[in-house]
């Protein structure tokens, strides 16, 4: 049995805890709501550039032969692929980095096992660590950008990413990220950033019968500068979207643990309770012996 | 008369979403207007204002900054980089009038294109 003093150190530690996971949870929640109305700002324009995006791809492949364009042909069997992810910065927010990882491990797995080689670009530190942990290789890695994401910095990031597209060190890449969804879900998010792949237009959604006119149409600036925009649109916004998400989760792994705090602090007050009256039952009896003794 | 949908989406969010007889939209070379049917187009948006005429027949201006533009027979939509919607609601034209010729003149194309797009908002004020 642990002794009273032990007891009331405990209870005090344990106290201490909680006040620690409490602020974080407002800490957490500030956050979450900046981040959220930025999340939900830039959300219609992700959603519209991408639609945009692979509505020229359908249009594209429709009337034009899309093998010699570099951002809409069709790869069938990728010989390398890039994953690029996004973790947070910080943990203590439940099993937020962790899902990002596990989704970036399946995928590994699956374009091993297809043959194709796969190479990690990483934003974020936890991600970082997990990968160098384990010994695989990241060609890419940046610290402090899931934190403070900036447009700037990610358009630097995800244009060399597309230079190597470009230069066919690469044949696809993909971002994962973890998404928000409420205050209290996340899900993981997979967009195949090039080659821009139509599927995932609403099936009702059909090219127009006529072919795509650009203006000005010297050559293919246009188009180049639009889908720049887009990569460069949807990997800033994949880094907002997992802000948002991540002050979530840890906002909910804060809670749960401040509520966790609170039941260990009642037991172990019950138990503190028992023992000092266990002691002064002992007390009593010893006295009372002591009396009798002495009769 | 028929009608196609127009968005306007900005980094900010959406400036106008809705059914529309037809629109005029600063082009990289030149205004031009679009009907519903129109062949499907891709365009660069240069700093001006794009004028809409709805489907209940009012007129509305939107300043933008830069941006593109994919029409097709039903849809419009614009991804510009800034907007503003110039509106009378609730009585604060000059606001949003001062609001649409500070994006104007921030944006960083020739002088001429600009103090067409100032000119053209100001014009709206008389109109009203």
């Amino acid at each position: 049995m642990a002794s009273l003093k032990d007891i009331k150190r405990k209870i005090k530690s344990v106290k201490g805890t909680q006040k620690t996971t409490h602020a974080m949870k407002l800490v957490s929640s500030a956050k979450l709501k900046r981040a959220e109305e930025l999340a939900k700002r830039s959300k219609t324009y992700a959603q519209k550039i991408t639609e945009m995006i692979d509505e020229i791809a359908l249009q594209i492949a429709k009337y034009n032969d899309v093998s010699d364009n570099i951002y809409f042909r069709k790869v069938e069997n990728p010989s390398t692929v890039d994953i690029v992810f996004v973790t947070a910065d910080k943990g203590l927010c439940g099993g937020f980095n962790s899902q990002t990882i596990k989704a970036v491990n399946t995928m590994i797995a699956e374009w091993s096992a297809k043959g194709a080689k796969v190479r990690l670009r990483a934003i974020g530190k936890k991600g970082i660590a997990y990968y160098r942990f384990n010994q695989m290789e990241m060609i890419d890695e940046i610290e402090g950008l899931s934190a403070s994401p900036s447009y700037e910095e990610a358009a630097k990031f995800i244009r060399s990413c597309v230079n190597d597209y470009i230069e066919g060190k690469t044949d696809k890449v993909v971002v994962v990220h973890n998404g928000y969804v409420n205050m209290i879900t996340q899900e993981i998010r997979v967009d195949n950033l090039v080659p821009v792949d139509p599927s995932n237009l609403p099936s009702e959604a059909q090219a127009s019968s006529s072919e795509l006119e650009l203006e000005p149409d010297d050559d293919d600036t246009l188009l180049e500068a639009l889908v720049h925009r887009y990569l460069e649109y949807v990997m800033y916004y994949a880094l907002i979207d997992s802000l948002a998400a991540e002050h979530g989760a840890r906002m909910q792994a804060m809670d749960a643990a401040t509520t966790n705090a609170k039941e260990m602090v009642k037991s172990l007050t019950v138990q503190y309770n028992k023992a000092r009256q266990e002691a002064i039952t002992t007390e009593l009896i010893e006295i009372i012996s002591g009396v009798e003794a002495l009769k | 008369m028929k009608t196609m949908k127009l968005e306007i989406v900005t980094p900010n969010g959406l400036i106008y979403e809705g059914d529309v007889k037809m629109v005029t939209l600063p082009g990289k070379e030149g205004e031009f207007g679009v009907l519903p049917e129109h062949a499907s187009l891709v365009s660069l948006l240069e700093t001006g204002v794009i004028t809409v005429e709805t489907a209940d027949g009012k007129e509305i201006m939107i300043a933008i900054n830069h941006g593109y533009v994919k029409v097709d027979e039903n849809k419009v939509s614009c991804i510009v980089d800034g907007a503003v919607l110039i509106s009378d609601e609730e009585g604060r034209l000059s606001e949003r009038m001062a609001e649409a010729k500070e994006l104007l003149q921030k944006a960083q194309t020739s002088d001429v294109a600009i103090a067409a797009a100032v000119s053209k908002v100001e014009s709206i004020k008389k109109s009203y």
